[in-house]
């Protein structure tokens, strides 16, 4: 069984990965975003493995759902063809510029994980959903309202910035 | 190697391509998706240590949760940036809107 298990988590791994690399390097917007949607079902099933099927559904709904619609609406308002802005080629120093970024705080945060890798379970804890749902309502539930607020804020603030005044004539 | 260890490193992995999308990207909703890589990676990384060590595994699933919907409220807020920016540039290329004033 144990064999299995880390089968479907290098698999998962290797989905997350692949679905990464292509959002953040295809020329082409709209194939960035499909990369970014493999990535989310990659992270979903992630979600599975680590025995939170909940987390999972609401990865699928939100993020897939929800925030990829947003992004493809925001590619919708750009040159997302093979011709567009991110087509022009990359120079080699910008490159190694932004792959610089990236590992310089990936080293040191890797070094601390392996060395020190903490006590930690074979097996993930099984949470029911009424426990999180009861979290939710009585000891989480100021942080719970506050999210519906800040939803309702972002959403009256981007209505806000895009409305268009009507010109007096 | 834990098993911790290893969902960690998953998670930095999406942090690490995350920032590189972020610097190697010339518009706006490239970034934006660079991102929402990096969100992925921390509520990746939060379930991990909640459902993998003695910690609250409640508290972890429902942070995680917290993250999703503010990177939800988030990708709203970008996407009103965005219009505007266009409307106002025609572009959403950084290098053509980084003057302050004219």
């Amino acid at each position: 069984m144990e064999i299995l298990a880390k089968i479907a988590f290098a698999l998962h791994a290797l989905i997350i990965l692949g679905g990464a690399l292509v959002a953040v390097s295809s020329k082409s917007l709209v194939r960035a975003l499909v990369g970014l949607v493999v990535t989310f079902f990659g992270v979903a099933g992630m979600y599975l493995l680590l025995a939170t099927p909940f987390l999972a559904f609401m990865q699928i709904l939100i993020y897939v759902g929800a925030v990829c619609v947003l992004v493809f609406f925001s590619v919708m308002l750009t040159r997302a063809d093979g011709e567009g802005e991110e087509a022009r080629p990359v120079t080699i120093r910008h490159r190694f510029n932004a792959l610089l970024a990236g590992l310089v705080p990936a080293v040191g945060l890797a070094l601390v994980l392996i060395r020190h890798p903490g006590a930690a379970r074979d097996l993930p804890v099984e949470v029911g959903l009424p426990a999180l749902g009861t979290g939710l309502l009585e000891q989480y539930s100021l942080s719970f309202e506050l999210i519906s607020l800040i939803l309702l804020v972002a959403m009256s603030g981007a209505v806000v910035l895009t409305w268009e005044r009507k010109e007096k004539q | 190697m834990s098993a911790l260890t290893l969902y960690q490193l998953v998670a930095l992995l999406l942090l690490v391509i995350g920032l590189y999308g972020i610097v190697v990207r010339r518009t706006l909703v490239g970034m934006l998706i660079s991102v929402e890589l990096m969100l992925n990676g921390a509520g990746l990384s939060i379930v991990a240590a909640a459902q993998l060590t003695e910690a609250n595994a409640v508290l972890g699933q429902l942070g995680t949760l917290l993250v999703m919907g503010l990177a939800a409220a988030e990708a709203t807020l970008v996407l009103a940036i965005i219009i505007v920016v266009s409307r106002r540039f025609g572009t959403v290329e950084t290098d053509a809107i980084s003057t302050l004033k004219e």
